[in-house]
């Protein structure tokens, strides 16, 4: 009774709430708001039933079970499998379901590289686009100016990249948390209004048209959405390769370390000066090469493409897909590049409702309950759960996460 | 529980995402209609949108082109480069036959090279910048005018109409407002005249007393401004609340409604250049009065909605001429064709161009835009 | 105009932007003080704020009160606008902050990111994406010599320079208020001496909501216009704003919005055209970027111990 009328009164704050916006359609709100609620109200019920409840737990057991099996077995398999997969993936798809595909591979590099950043080294970069608009101008102006071959601007935009990730590193070293934040958010926009107005160079918000297309000798160039995804997939493939290492190596865990506790990392004699500046070369070095990739695929670049939302973007991917966690991060990236594209001729069936226009809305809603539903993010790191669950005790598990994250944000704070 | 919640909705989704492939199977001829259909440009991608869909409707009644139904699949692009060229990958894909848009220069630009390589004939309502029909492609057409037309049109409006030398020059530093801007500079340095103030500003910001009165040291008397309306409003208020005695000048990214709405008493007297009355067209009056029974709630018909459309009406017309959907045909179709639209008798010259400058002035008297040129010839 | 009025006119221009930058500034940093999270979403229930503001507008002026009594109208429009932005910053920290207090840092950032995409597009969905426009109500001010100075521009100063001293005084001395710094200080101690902090947490998302409520109507107002996506850079600038004066502390927030907009004052107004206004944002970040290298927590930053 009582959680009855509690969905009652939400539905009224609701309707309530959105009077203003929505003049009579806040009604119809109301009645879907009643009609889920008392949806969810019979789920609830139906769960704590006894027989129900047994069955959900037997599944569940069955599912962790398995995920246990596939983890000892050797992964080899399943990434072959997924390799694969991946090579013969636009085989069997149209040009525009490839070519979203490349924008997930650019992604994935971009958010692989965030991801030492903010996951791994534990600095919140909100303008990691900035590294990205300078790998794809670089190849931009050389390509127009010079017409420098794309295979030698891959590494200059990644050097040149990395550089800057330096410069931007070198004077924020001493800032922490959201003074970072908003040091990099400001070195991003900064980045962003320069190529805008710096018009004899950049040629300002007309951007650089005519960039060539990778070619390979003087017979094949890249035209086909189908080319450009087994390059960017070659990219991808190394990134993942090369971060995965990094992950593991000496390097990762003195990240990890200054993430985790900077005081206490820097009395176990790791130098967190080198280590936080190689944290940003290398996460910029990515943004770099996925700029150079972008330019040459879209052949026209403008600082239209480079703005605080892409920053934003990039990092929803790397929160929600789970921080540090490679797999993670990819499927964060695949998702939020996939879902925008998927809601873009979204219809109800049986509502007759244009959803095209709503994208971005039902993008913002889904956000914010994945992040409810799972504030690790989608596929957490194997790593960071093991330092949060030191225990496999159950009943630890509900307070252990806070406590051992308090005791970490605190110490980073004295 | 919370695991449960997510795979009910997880469970939920799918299957409705499952059904947005499920279009209807009946054959039809496709064309795509792209532009800024949300976010803060949305408006434009409305205008756009509602020329297109009386243009389909109306062939539609009439039977169809080629015994087949006309869908129009729209693309919003949400005037970001990286997405319109997804757009055109779409299109493609879906085997649209031709395409109307897209709005933005910026936009127009790298989408043009998906549909050059199949190739698509392209129309533009909108996309002004002179660099869409210059790079020597064959399938891209505007039925709007260029931003350097434009500019001749304004540079010799201050000069010779006017009669004013002290020209302070504003644009919001995007392709269109900038591009708008240098094209009247260049005009005006023809005439030999030199812009006293020129700058670009933030699209974006609302305040811009500090650069203006940064520009009233210099005592302009016109001041031209290259950009879209909500600038345009905050410009001319923001000029007249710091008394400065300057006539608004600008294009037809101002020419909307809303310009008059939102800036009030300090829109009046302002001149912006646009294309003749479309209701001193007899061609476009049908038109119109289809606008208005569709859209009885709609205040004015929308600066793009008729680009649009005969946008639309042009690809219809040749996919009808040349009876086939073979794109080189239709190109060539376009190109050697002189069709008559709501806007009158078009032709595009060898690079996709209409062939006159469309400009004129108008100006806002008592609340309302009056046409105060005619078009020279 | 001589060069000394041209600075004062650009002074008056940079207070103007500076005291709208501060107050939308507050509730980010009454929020950043309490529980640590850059609250994204502010911006856009500033925009909420101005357009309940114009809807109100309407209806009132479809009743004629407009016409009869301006005060009370206004007096009317600011209590629903602020009335409604409390329920909605409180909606959202129930929503999307709550169940979030013991996620890893960065989890409610997405979830702010989120509310901010959400209610953007959930205002241009059902309010549509032109602009919409305040009636001019208040018009004329002062000239002196060649400086003018809007009575409005004075009203918006005025406002935002009280509300922060009423705002510091109720920290300072109410009970609800020390609640509120002894919640900011230590969430655990402040709930052993029987603090609920989660109310102390719903109550300051309420006072910053209805700050920004203000912020949206003044600036609706002085501006004229209003759009679904006013909130963006306005939220940009404010947060910009909290962290140069120190973020997480209310006298800090003032300052950096003031210096903000006065930087950007001058920087488009003596840098040389056309560089002064296409710059003036790197100029304010340059300038952002020296004062947090020398002074690594903001203007102000050092009385963070207290916070709030």
């Amino acid at each position: 009774m009582k959680k009855i009328l509690r969905v009652m009164v939400i539905s009224l704050w609701f309707g309530f709430l959105t009077f203003p916006f929505m003049g009579n359609h806040a009604g119809l709100l109301i009645v879907l708001l009643l009609a889920g609620g008392g949806l969810w109200l019979v789920i609830t019920t139906l769960r704590n039933t006894k027989t129900v409840k047994q069955w959900l737990e037997r599944a569940s057991f069955y599912q962790q079970g398995f995920q246990r099996n596939l983890n000892r077995r050797d992964r080899r398999i399943v990434l072959g499998i997924l390799l694969v997969l991946a090579l013969l993936f636009p085989l069997f798809n149209n040009r525009y379901v490839v070519d979203v595909a490349v924008m997930c591979g650019i992604y994935i590099c971009l958010a692989l590289g965030l991801n030492i950043v903010v996951g791994l080294a534990g600095l919140l970069d909100l303008g990691y686009v900035a590294f990205y608009a300078v790998g794809a101008y670089l190849y931009g102006l050389l390509s127009i100016n010079y017409h420098t071959s794309f295979w030698l601007a891959l590494p200059l935009g990644a050097l040149m990249a990395a550089t800057f990730g330096v410069l931007l590193g070198a004077p924020t070293l001493r800032l922490r948390g959201d003074y970072l934040a908003i040091v990099t958010l400001g070195f991003g926009e900064m980045i962003r209004i320069i190529l805008n107005n710096w018009d004899r160079v950049t040629r300002g918000p007309n951007g650089l048209i005519g960039i060539e297309a990778p070619s390979l000798g003087k017979k094949f160039v890249f035209s086909q959405p189908i080319h450009y995804y087994y390059l960017i997939l070659l990219i991808a493939i190394i990134t993942i390769f090369v971060v995965n290492r990094l992950n593991h190596s000496r390097i990762g865990r003195a990240w990890i370390a200054i993430r985790e506790d900077e005081v206490a990392a820097e009395a176990m004699g790791i130098n967190t000066t080198r280590m936080k500046l190689l944290a940003f070369a290398l996460g910029a070095m990515w943004a770099g090469l996925g700029g150079v990739f972008f330019a040459s695929k879209m052949t026209f670049i403008s600082p239209e493409s480079f703005t605080f939302f892409e920053s934003v973007i990039i990092l929803c991917m790397v929160v929600l897909g789970g921080m540090g966690s490679i797999p993670g991060v990819i499927l964060g990236a695949i998702v939020l590049v996939v879902l925008p594209e998927m809601l873009r001729d979204f219809y109800l069936p049986f509502m007759q409702v244009d959803f095209s226009r709503a994208r971005m809305l039902i993008f913002g809603m889904l956000m914010v309950l994945v992040m409810i539903f799972r504030p690790q993010g989608l596929i957490p790191s194997a790593r960071r759960k093991l330092e949060l669950h030191p225990k496999k005790d159950e009943d630890i598990l509900e307070q252990k996460p806070e406590f051992v994250y308090e005791v970490a944000s605190k110490s980073q704070e004295l | 529980m919370r695991k449960f919640l997510f795979l009910v909705l997880m469970a939920t989704l799918i299957p409705g995402l499952m059904a947005a492939n499920a279009y209807p199977a009946e054959e039809t001829i496709k064309l795509g209609l792209a532009g800024p259909l949300t976010g803060d440009q949305g408006a434009f991608g409305e205008q756009l949108k509602n020329g297109g869909t009386i243009a389909m409707e109306e062939w539609n009644e009439k039977g169809g082109v080629l015994g087949k139904k006309i869908e129009i699949i729209w693309g919003d692009d949400q005037h970001d480069p990286k997405q319109a060229v997804a757009v055109a990958n779409k299109f493609v894909n879906e085997g649209v036959v031709g395409v109307i848009g897209h709005f933005n220069s910026s936009c127009s630009i790298p989408a043009s090279t998906v549909y050059t390589k199949v190739p698509i004939p392209q129309i533009t309502p909108a996309s002004t910048n002179p660099q869409f029909t210059e790079r020597g492609l064959r399938n891209v057409f505007r039925v709007c005018g260029r931003d350097d037309q434009q500019g001749a049109v304004a540079a010799d409006f201050i000069v010779n109409t006017l009669k004013k030398t002290r020209v302070a020059v504003f644009h919001d530093k995007t392709t269109y407002g900038q591009g708008l801007a240098d094209e009247t500079v260049k005009g005006l340095k023809k005439l030999g005249v030199e812009p006293v103030f020129y700058t670009g500003i933030v699209q974006g910001d609302k305040d811009y007393t500090a650069v203006l009165t940064a520009a009233k040291q210099k005592n302009p008397e016109v001041l031209y401004f290259g950009g879209i309306h909500p600038e345009a409003i905050l410009l001319a208020k923001q000029s007249k609340d710091l008394g400065l005695n300057t006539i608004f000048v600008s294009g037809d990214g101002v020419f909307i409604q809303e310009f008059i709405d939102g800036a009030g008493p300090a829109a009046e007297g302002a001149y912006i250049s646009f294309t003749p009355d479309q209701e001193k067209i007899p061609e476009a009056q049908p038109f119109i009065k289809k606008f208005r029974q569709k859209f009885p709630q709609a205040k004015e018909v929308g600066a793009y909605t008729i680009y649009s459309y005969v946008a639309t009406n042009i690809l219809l017309e040749a996919i009808k001429g040349t009876n086939s959907t073979d794109g080189n045909k239709l190109i060539d179709y376009i190109h050697k064709t002189k069709f008559n639209t709501a806007l009158g008798p078009i032709q595009f010259d060898e690079k996709g161009d209409v062939l006159e400058s469309p400009y004129v002035f108008w100006q806002v008297k008592n609340g309302k835009f009056v046409q105060v040129q005619e078009l020279k010839k | 105009m001589s060069f000394l009025e041209y600075i004062i006119q650009q002074l008056i221009n940079g207070l103007t932007i500076g005291a709208v930058y501060a107050l939308i500034a507050l509730g980010y940093t009454m929020v950043y003080g309490i529980i640590e999270l850059i609250n994204f979403a502010h911006g856009e229930i500033y925009m909420i704020g101005a357009y309940i503001g114009i809807i109100t507008l309407g209806v009132l002026s479809a009743q004629g009160l407009t016409q009869s009594s301006l005060a009370l109208a206004m007096g009317i429009v600011l209590v629903v606008s602020m009335v409604y932005c409390a329920a909605y910053g409180f909606t959202m920290e129930r929503i999307a902050y709550r169940p979030l207090r013991q996620a890893p840092r960065l989890s409610p950032l997405i979830t702010a990111l989120g509310m901010s995409i959400f209610l953007q597009n959930y205002v241009m969905l059902t309010q549509g994406a032109r602009d919409k426009f305040f009636p001019p109500l208040f018009t004329g001010g002062i000239n002196i010599d060649e400086v003018r100075i809007s009575y409005i521009q004075v009203f918006i100063m005025g406002i935002s320079v009280l509300l922060m001293i009423a705002l510091q005084l109720f920290i300072k001395n109410t009970r609800l208020g020390k609640a509120m710094r002894a919640t900011a200080q230590d969430k655990k101690m402040a709930s052993l001496v029987g603090i609920n902090i989660d109310r102390v947490i719903s109550i300051t998302f309420i006072i910053g909501s209805s700050l920004a409520a203000v912020a949206g109507i003044m600036v609706g107002m002085y501006y004229g216009l209003v759009n679904f996506y006013i909130g963006y850079v306005a939220g940009l600038k404010a947060f910009t704003a909290a962290v140069l004066g120190g973020i997480g502390n209310i006298a800090g927030a003032m300052l950096g919005g003031f210096l903000l907009g006065l930087l950007e004052a001058f920087a488009a107004g003596f840098i040389p055209p056309p560089h002064g206004a296409q710059y003036k944002d790197v100029f304010a970040f340059t300038i952002l970027v020296l004062v947090l290298i020398f002074r690594p927590s903001g203007l102000l930053g050092e009385q963070v111990a207290e916070k709030i």
